[in-house]
């Protein structure tokens, strides 16, 4: 039963992962940002629900807290740090190393003020049972799933049917004909950030509620967010999604035959392959560049 | 105090010959790697091995490690001659955390997290060097000449059609350049002085494991070419002073507790790669008009 196990974990991170992973690449298929500190929104939203609920605000309000957190950092990088750079035609790696500084900067201020090891919240729903036999899961795993899908139903939704949304998948596509249609790119910029970054939020919530949320943590998110965003095809939400997923169930399936230490190495030696064989990814189109 | 100082300033030539290997790499071809700590790290392990089971000559060992850099570097000209911009960034990435696992878990080759200990004090040609001072002038020897080859190839047709390359790779396709050639001969120039700098490194400290070449490694040098200003000679030393005298001025502060001053450190230098971004981007030692 061990394999059935590791396959539920693998479910109950790889959907956090593809909730993340597709927020990054919202973010980047609209905005053409390479939101490297997008693990940095990750973490900053776990530390505010994990500290809101310390300091004894309701489970609801301190989730709203870390909601409003990781948007307002979003929407900060997106107005001061992304959009000054790309204003004298900053080149993508000028993006990549300021938002790079800014995850080193929002870690180590956090390691600075709250510490260094992991915090966490206990919850009771957090208890596993035996549902099959040697099969434990927790109502977690059914939490995790459920806002999942819900939310990521929710954005496609969004994407698909509302004019924000077409307008947003058009910024991607043609930034010059949306400005000439009279529509603000920096407006629907920064909605591709709010909502990108509010995606973190369930997964940073639950990280925090299961395994603890550490300062270090972004740069595994974000690693992780990156490698599902280019096997899924870099600017597909679906594919990174699933990418996420598939990456979250093999970094679990893989200790049945490794040792955990080659867990995350499998995931990059997946991206590896990916951009050598197959750089448009799984649902991508030919590369433009 | 005066080993102290010397200590320092060794590191800080070997780091300044890393930055500078690292700056043909994305100063002069537009190859944006973040995984320089990994040849950084394959020169250390191959140097050490050379020192520890054959002689320990400075020459030699720093030989084995640069070729064992410059053949590996073909795992990240791959990629490069595949991908650009974003996608090479992932690649490298996804490099730079396979290295770290396979560094900490080949026991038989790198110690694994023990690292390797014990490496014998350096000679070069049968003349002791082990000294500090002697150990430094042998790094600055090697400095010396990474800079000046440096310059001279960065002067000459192939660091012209580097920079074309880097400018508009299809213009100098159309130029009738032979660009996969060129960026894999960058990579592998870069990628091998690296390896040099990782064998000095480790005569220097005696001691290396799998911490010294991890991703924050690879960022810091990539700090140290990009504050400096990447593309110009001087830069990337300029960008390794400031920010390996950056933790010894740190320390000197009173009012920051001893233990967090790493933290404090990357803060900075987080920081100040952010506002050099939005306000300087062509770093520091470039001239104040610099267009990229």
């Amino acid at each position: 039963m061990l394999i059935l196990q590791l396959l539920a974990s693998g479910i109950q991170t790889g959907v956090l992962y593809g909730l993340t992973a597709a927020g990054f690449a919202l973010i980047f298929g609209a905005t053409r940002v390479f939101h490297v500190a997008h693990g940095a929104t990750f973490v900053l939203a776990g530390y505010a629900f994990v500290l809101g609920a310390q300091a004894g605000l309701p489970w609801p309000v301190s989730c709203l807290l870390a909601l409003v957190v990781a948007i307002g950092f979003g929407l900060f990088m997106d107005a001061f740090v992304y959009r000054p750079i790309q204003r004298h035609e900053g080149a993508f790696f000028t993006v990549f190393v300021a938002a790079f500084g800014a995850s080193l900067v929002v870690q180590n201020l956090i390691q600075f003020c709250v510490g260094r090891g992991s915090v966490s919240v206990s919850t009771p729903l957090t208890r596993a049972s035996e549902i099959l036999p040697g099969l434990y899961v927790a109502p977690v795993f059914w939490i995790a799933i459920g806002v999942a899908v819900a939310l990521f139903a929710l954005v496609t939704m969004f994407l698909d049917r509302t004019d924000a949304g077409v307008a947003l998948r058009g910024l991607s596509e043609n930034p010059e004909l949306l400005r000439a249609f009279g529509l603000s790119s920096r407006r629907l910029s920064a909605l591709a950030f709010g909502i990108g970054s509010a995606m973190t939020v369930p997964g940073a919530i639950l990280t925090a509620a299961t395994s603890g949320i550490e300062p270090a943590a972004g740069a595994h998110v974000v690693l992780i967010s990156l490698a599902a965003a280019v096997v899924g095809g870099i600017g597909s939400l679906r594919g990174a999604a699933l990418a996420g997923l598939l990456l979250g169930i093999t970094e679990n399936l893989i200790i049945a035959v490794l040792d955990t230490q080659w867990s995350e190495a499998a995931g990059f030696l997946v991206l590896f392959a990916f951009i050598l064989f197959r750089p448009s990814g799984l649902f991508g189109q030919a590369v433009r560049r | 105090m005066t080993a102290y100082l010397l200590n320092l300033a060794t590191l800080a030539t070997i780091f300044g010959i890393l930055a500078a290997s690292l700056n043909v790499l994305i100063g002069y071809a537009g190859i944006f790697s973040v995984a320089h700590a990994v040849f950084f790290g394959v020169g250390a392990y191959a140097g050490a091995q050379v020192a520890l089971n054959l002689v320990p000559d400075v020459l030699l060992a720093s030989l084995a490690g640069g070729l064992l850099s410059g053949l590996l570097s073909l795992c990240l000209a791959l990629p490069a001659l595949r991908v650009r911009g974003e996608y090479f960034v992932a690649a490298s990435l996804g490099l730079q955390m396979l290295a770290v696992t396979v560094f900490s878990e080949a026991h038989s080759l790198t110690g694994g997290h023990g690292g390797l200990v014990g490496i014998p004090p350096a000679s070069l040609l049968g003349i002791d060097v082990s000294s500090p001072w002697r150990f430094l002038a042998v790094c600055v020897g090697a400095l010396t000449l990474s800079l000046v080859s440096i310059a001279i190839l960065m002067r000459g047709g192939f660091g012209r059609g580097l920079m074309a390359i880097r400018d508009s790779e299809s213009a100098a396709e159309a130029l009738g350049k032979n660009v996969p050639a060129l960026k894999t001969i960058a990579v592998a120039i870069g990628c091998s002085l690296a390896g040099v700098a990782g064998t000095l490194f480790a005569f220097q400290l005696a001691f290396i494991n799998v911490e010294s070449f991890t991703l924050e490694q690879s960022v810091l040098l990539m700090a140290m070419v990009i504050i400096g200003g990447a593309g110009t000679l001087l830069g990337p030393l300029v960008g390794t002073l400031l920010l390996l005298l950056l933790p010894a001025v740190l320390s000197f502060i009173p009012f920051i507790p001893a233990t967090e001053i790493g933290t404090v450190q990357q803060l900075v230098y987080g920081l100040a790669m952010t506002l050099l971004m939005i306000f300087r981007p062509a770093g520091l030692a470039a001239p104040s008009t610099g267009r990229r």
